[in-house]
């Protein structure tokens, strides 16, 4: 059976490198270093999980990057783990849409290897 | 009225009823003098025993005004009680010193009668009106008994009569009639004169407090807008903190946890990042004390009179030459000599203005020119700093001096970029006085301006500066 894929997206390459890292043994990893390239690669290959950070060139740009996606009929459905401070995600959500949590769930950055690996699997199960 | 109002009208009016009742005191001597000089003429009036009448009138009246004199001059606080309890016993002997002499200088006839209408006047102005009611009842009382006594001869009618007999008495009506209308119009004038002074002050007080209230409306509005920029700084800086540590203890975490194999090319990339994000963080640190330092030491900062902005930029290119001959970039300036401001901080100043060539330097493409320019403007130093570089996006034209904004090919061109340089060279030119502006075409180029004020200096020079001018 093949690998699922997850999409990752952050501007950080050695945090993109560190979470290659902990996920890849399992999982098909590709990766983006911005909202519009994450988008573009979304459309190439629709990915089964999507790690997004929020703050990358922009301050809501993960945010704007979840809408876009759920505001589409075909990928609407796609599994959403936004990788972000507590604060930042709930400080960034209620400037962009207070009622509106874009994603299935979030992580603190930094997150804990094991964390990660049991959260993605929860998703993926 | 209530014990509020009653406390406020006494604390406003007794000053005033203080002052009313001295001027009344040394108005007082003029009746004693008029009295003494009545008892002088008052034989070639036909009133013959008059004379000591009015000479014991003027003895009475003067040892009274003194001991008023003294108990004013003694009082050392204005209780407005024992101030308006002077004010009627001193009217009260008025008019009965008047109600002597009237009954001496002819009764109902007395030119001096017009008097009781002036100590109405000048009562009103110093004590409350319900007992002026009662003192002007009682005076027309005592005229009125006065004149059954004289004319049932209970007491003595003294006539004016002589030697011009007929028109004497007329004549010393019209001349009391005239002196008390002279006597009322001073007394008048003198209490609207107050009144006026007051409700000018007033005016004045009212219409400084209204500016006061209106500053203070906007210095609160300029507060919270600055406490709101604050949070949003301090929410900005500890995200900018927060994501390297996140990245540099993801990495960390892999290599320990035997995921990644330190020695591995990967493990040395994860260790060689996460050492550069330690560095950028140092960076970081930093440049955060050093806009800390600029916002809140201004007081502090070695202010220094009379800096050459011409040194300073000649100073910074110099400085920077080595780093854009690094890169193949030619920097070309033109300094105006004669450019001195008032006051500068120059360690900050140096700071500033190398920050702008720096960038200009680091986001020009290589080969590329860098332009600086520094000339007058007026009264004002214009230094600009000009480039061919990659330029800035329309969209981030607005932010570029906001803390931690970056462009996306800044980013790219600059990793170790910290995104609070401009903002340092914000608040140093601000707190120069000057203003700072930038043009930009993406890909083209871009131009930093600050313009600063020659003769400026910081609040706490001011003075200093004024004193050297005079």
């Amino acid at each position: 059976m093949a690998k699922k894929s997850i999409l990752l997206i952050d501007d950080d390459p050695i945090f993109r490198e560190a979470i290659s890292a902990v996920l890849e043994s399992e999982y098909e990893i590709r990766c983006a270093e911005n909202g519009t390239e994450g988008l573009r690669k979304v459309d190439e290959a629709r990915p089964d999980l999507i790690l997004l950070d929020v703050m990358m060139d922009h301050l809501s740009e993960g945010f704007d990057v979840a809408r876009q996606l759920r505001s589409d009929e075909e990928k609407k459905t796609i599994p959403i783990i936004m990788l972000t401070g507590v604060d930042e995600f709930y400080n960034v959500r209620m400037e962009v849409d207070e009622s509106w949590v874009p994603c299935d769930r979030y992580l603190e950055k930094p997150v804990a290897p094991e964390i990660l690996l049991e959260q993605v699997r929860d998703v993926l199960a | 009225m209530s014990p509020e109002s009653r406390t406020r009208f006494t604390v406003i009016y007794a000053p005033e009823l203080f002052e009313r009742l001295r001027w009344f005191a040394q108005l007082r001597w003029l009746a004693v003098a008029g009295l003494g000089f009545g008892a002088i003429i008052s034989p070639s009036l036909g009133l013959t025993e008059a004379r000591s009448a009015l000479l014991l009138v003027a003895i009475f009246v003067a040892i009274y005004n003194l001991f008023f004199q003294w108990r004013l001059r003694a009082a050392t606080d204005y209780l407005y009680e024992n101030l308006r309890s002077c004010a009627i016993r001193q009217m009260v002997m008025d008019l009965l010193a008047l109600g002597i002499t009237v009954h001496f200088t002819g009764g109902l006839e007395s030119p001096l009668q017009v008097f009781f209408v002036f100590h109405m006047a000048i009562g009103t102005v110093m004590i409350r009106t319900s007992i002026m009611y009662i003192l002007a009842a009682s005076t027309g009382l005592g005229v009125f008994l006065l004149y059954i006594a004289e004319g049932w001869g209970v007491l003595a009618h003294h006539a004016i009569t002589g030697s011009a007999a007929g028109g004497l008495d007329r004549q010393l009506n019209m001349w009391a009639l005239l002196l008390a209308l002279f006597m009322v119009v001073y007394l008048t004038d003198s209490v609207m004169s107050s009144f006026k002074r007051h409700s000018i002050k007033l005016f004045d007080t009212s219409a400084a407090l209204s500016e006061r209230s209106e500053e203070l409306t906007r210095l609160l509005a300029e507060m919270r807008e600055l406490e709101q920029r604050k949070s949003h700084y301090m929410k900005i800086s500890a995200h900018q903190l927060r994501s390297p540590l996140g990245t540099i203890r993801s990495s960390l975490d892999v290599l320990t946890s035997g995921l990644v194999d330190p020695s591995s090319e990967r493990g040395k990339r994860l260790l060689a990042g996460a050492s550069e994000r330690v560095d950028g963080l140092l960076t970081i640190v930093s440049a955060l004390l050093e806009l800390t330092k600029v916002r809140e030491g201004q007081a502090k900062a070695p202010w220094a009179q009379g800096v050459s902005l011409a040194q300073v930029v000649t100073d910074v290119v110099d400085e920077m030459g080595l780093h854009a001959e690094s890169r193949s970039i030619r920097i070309l300036s033109r300094v105006d000599p004669s450019l001195v401001l008032e006051w500068a901080v120059p360690p900050d100043l140096v700071h500033a203005i190398g920050n702008l060539v720096h960038n200009a330097i680091i986001y020009s493409n290589e080969g590329g020119e860098v332009t600086v320019i520094a000339e007058r403007r007026g009264e004002q130093a214009m230094v600009c700093v000009r480039d061919e570089g990659i330029g800035i996006p329309a969209g981030f034209i607005d932010q570029v001096f906001h803390e931690f904004v970056r462009t996306p090919g800044g980013r790219k061109q600059v990793v170790e970029g910290t995104g609070l340089g401009l903002t340092i060279v914000r608040e140093v030119v601000e707190a120069h006085g000057g203003t700072v502006s930038v043009r930009s075409i993406e890909g083209e180029g871009s131009e930093f301006c600050a313009l600063l004020p020659l003769g400026w200096a910081p609040a706490e020079h001011l003075q200093s500066l004024q004193g050297g001018n005079e």
